[in-house]
């Protein structure tokens, strides 16, 4: 701040309003905008845990235990064909005998006797790199045409919990966009505010013969300088806190759920946050003063 | 552009100006006058004659409601906003409360006018310390205006209003708080500034003074300006007091 900022503005009560005011306006701010990366950064996680293969199983045995016969053969036929012509799905194969044997050949050896086993029929199914089939539209074909047919059930647990995801990911943008709104109001208030207790001094200094440009821009420093203290230091006190949030959380679950790791650019958009607040209390600032002189001739 | 006109033309010239506040009654009515480089008046008049009103016509608070102001050869109305402020840079303004910042001490008020114009601090320095030395308060450079006496509130403002060797010096009852040897000291600083070729008008209810330094009055009545030129006597007198007879 210039040696005539400091002299023009006498050091009053909106000295300690604006600091305290952005403050805590980019204190919640900045969280909310963090939860949201955060969450968006999860559920991408999730998405690419989400590709790759799925599996279908057929029960080979009816429910009261007699063998199905000739219905299994149509109904992996039928569930082939629902899996195949789904969109995002590659390719959908059954296993054969030989791989269901290197698959159960851990728990029960290779010399055992598969077939007096009434281990279920499993369809491999490849997903599309970067698609995620429709699950649930899947699972609901399959219950109409093939009842017993089993889609590996995490994966649409899974499913459901980025679609909520997402929903939540939209909750908290248009919670930033009301809080970004109520903050712009809060400063262009807060800022005039102060502007009325140093009206005498602007109408003072204009009569003098001061530009309209110079006591605004005089005034417009004042407001940046007190914003920016006010929200760096908010912007300061949110990185403990996501700390302590971040251990917490991690402590209850492993981190597999939610990735807290920020990237460079997450930060940087972090950090946009008291520098636009105080922008734009600069910006008011010098508006305001400009408007307030016109009064004058 | 204004310092080539200084010389050329009127530093004040007012043409059938009339002016009102809003929908209320005409304050000033068909003013005719012309204030010429280095000339000193009185403004005199009853309270709410206008004094306070023509003045403000003069320093750009105002504009009129009728006829024509020029200030330095520009008609004013004409003027840019920022073309208005290079204006009041070369007029120097002494209100009748003072205006002081609160907040500034006497040195940092009195400076305030070079710091607009972005004159060096030490330039300044020399300059405000010089010039608060000269109105006697050397010791109150530090001294905040809630400090001061009403005397020393005068002077201060005072020294504001000159400090930027204006143009043109106009001051509102200047001696409106103060007593009368206060005031007769004041006007001698009005006096060396106007040896020097500032232009001044001093509104005054002050009879004493205005016998006592002879100067033509611009007097107000009910909104009308007459223009009085004080008795032979009186000038006489002030031209002995300030060896000014050659140049009357």
């Amino acid at each position: 701040m210039s040696k005539n900022t400091r002299m023009l503005f006498s050091n009053d009560a909106s000295r300690f309003f604006l600091p305290w005011i952005s403050l805590a306006m980019v204190f919640i701010a900045v969280l909310v905008l963090a939860a949201a990366v955060i969450s968006y950064t999860s559920i991408n996680a999730w998405n690419k845990s989400l590709s790759g293969s799925l599996t279908v199983q057929i029960p080979t045995y009816t429910d009261d235990g007699t063998p199905k016969g000739e219905i299994l053969k149509t109904q992996i036929e039928t569930t082939l064909t629902i899996l195949r012509s789904s969109d995002g799905i590659m390719g959908a194969s059954v296993l054969s005998d030989e791989q269901m044997n290197n698959l159960m050949a851990p728990w029960i050896g290779d010399k055992a006797d598969l077939s007096a086993l009434p281990l279920p029929k499993l369809i491999d199914v490849t997903i599309e790199a970067g698609k995620i089939p429709d699950l649930n539209q899947i699972q609901a074909d399959l219950k109409e045409q093939v009842p017993d047919a089993r889609l590996d059930s995490h994966r649409i647990w899974l499913k459901n919990l980025i679609d909520m995801g997402h929903g939540m990911i939209q909750l908290m943008l248009l919670l930033i966009v009301l809080l970004l709104g109520t903050l712009a109001i809060t400063v262009i208030y807060a800022t005039r505010t102060s502007l009325s207790v140093h009206k005498p001094v602007i109408a003072l200094v204009h009569m003098i013969g001061a530009g309209d440009g110079y006591v605004a821009l005089q005034y417009a420093r004042r407001s940046l300088k007190l914003t920016l203290s006010g929200s760096l230091i908010g912007f300061m006190l949110t990185l403990p806190v996501m700390w302590v949030i971040k251990t917490f959380v991690t402590s209850l679950s492993p981190d597999f759920i939610i990735s807290f790791s920020l990237t460079f650019e997450q930060w940087l958009i972090l950090a946009m946050v008291p520098i636009l607040v105080s922008i734009l209390a600069f910006i008011t600032a010098y508006k305001t003063v400009i408007a307030y002189l016109r009064r004058f001739l | 552009m204004l310092e080539k006109n200084k010389l050329t033309s009127a530093v004040a010239e007012f043409n059938g100006v009339s002016m009102r506040y809003e929908t209320g009654p005409e304050i000033l009515k068909d003013i005719q006058f012309s204030l010429s480089p280095g000339s000193f008046h009185f403004m005199t008049g009853e309270s709410g004659a206008g004094k306070t009103s023509l003045l403000s016509l003069l320093y750009l608070d105002n504009l009129p409601t009728r006829g024509r102001v020029r200030l330095f050869g520009h008609a004013v109305d004409t003027l840019s906003r920022s073309a208005r402020a290079r204006i009041r840079r070369q007029i120097g303004v002494v209100f009748q409360d003072f205006r002081l910042l609160d907040h500034l001490n006497a040195f940092d008020n009195v400076a305030l006018p070079l710091r607009i114009a972005g004159v060096r601090e030490v330039e300044i320095r020399r300059h405000v310390t010089e010039l608060l030395a000269w109105v006697g308060l050397e010791k109150q450079l530090k001294t905040f205006p809630p400090a001061l006496s009403g005397g020393e509130k005068q002077r201060v403002a005072i020294a504001r209003a000159v400090i930027n060797r204006p143009q043109l010096l106009l001051a509102d009852e200047p001696t409106g708080n103060v007593d009368d040897a206060m005031a007769k000291r004041l006007l001698y600083l009005f006096l060396e500034l106007n040896k020097l070729g500032t232009t001044v008008v001093i509104a005054t209810h002050n009879q004493n003074l205005i016998k006592h330094f002879g100067f033509p009055q611009l007097h107000l009545e009910k909104g009308h300006l007459t223009l009085i030129q004080p008795s032979n006597k009186y000038a006489e007198m002030a031209n002995k007091l300030f060896n000014r007879g050659d140049n009357a």
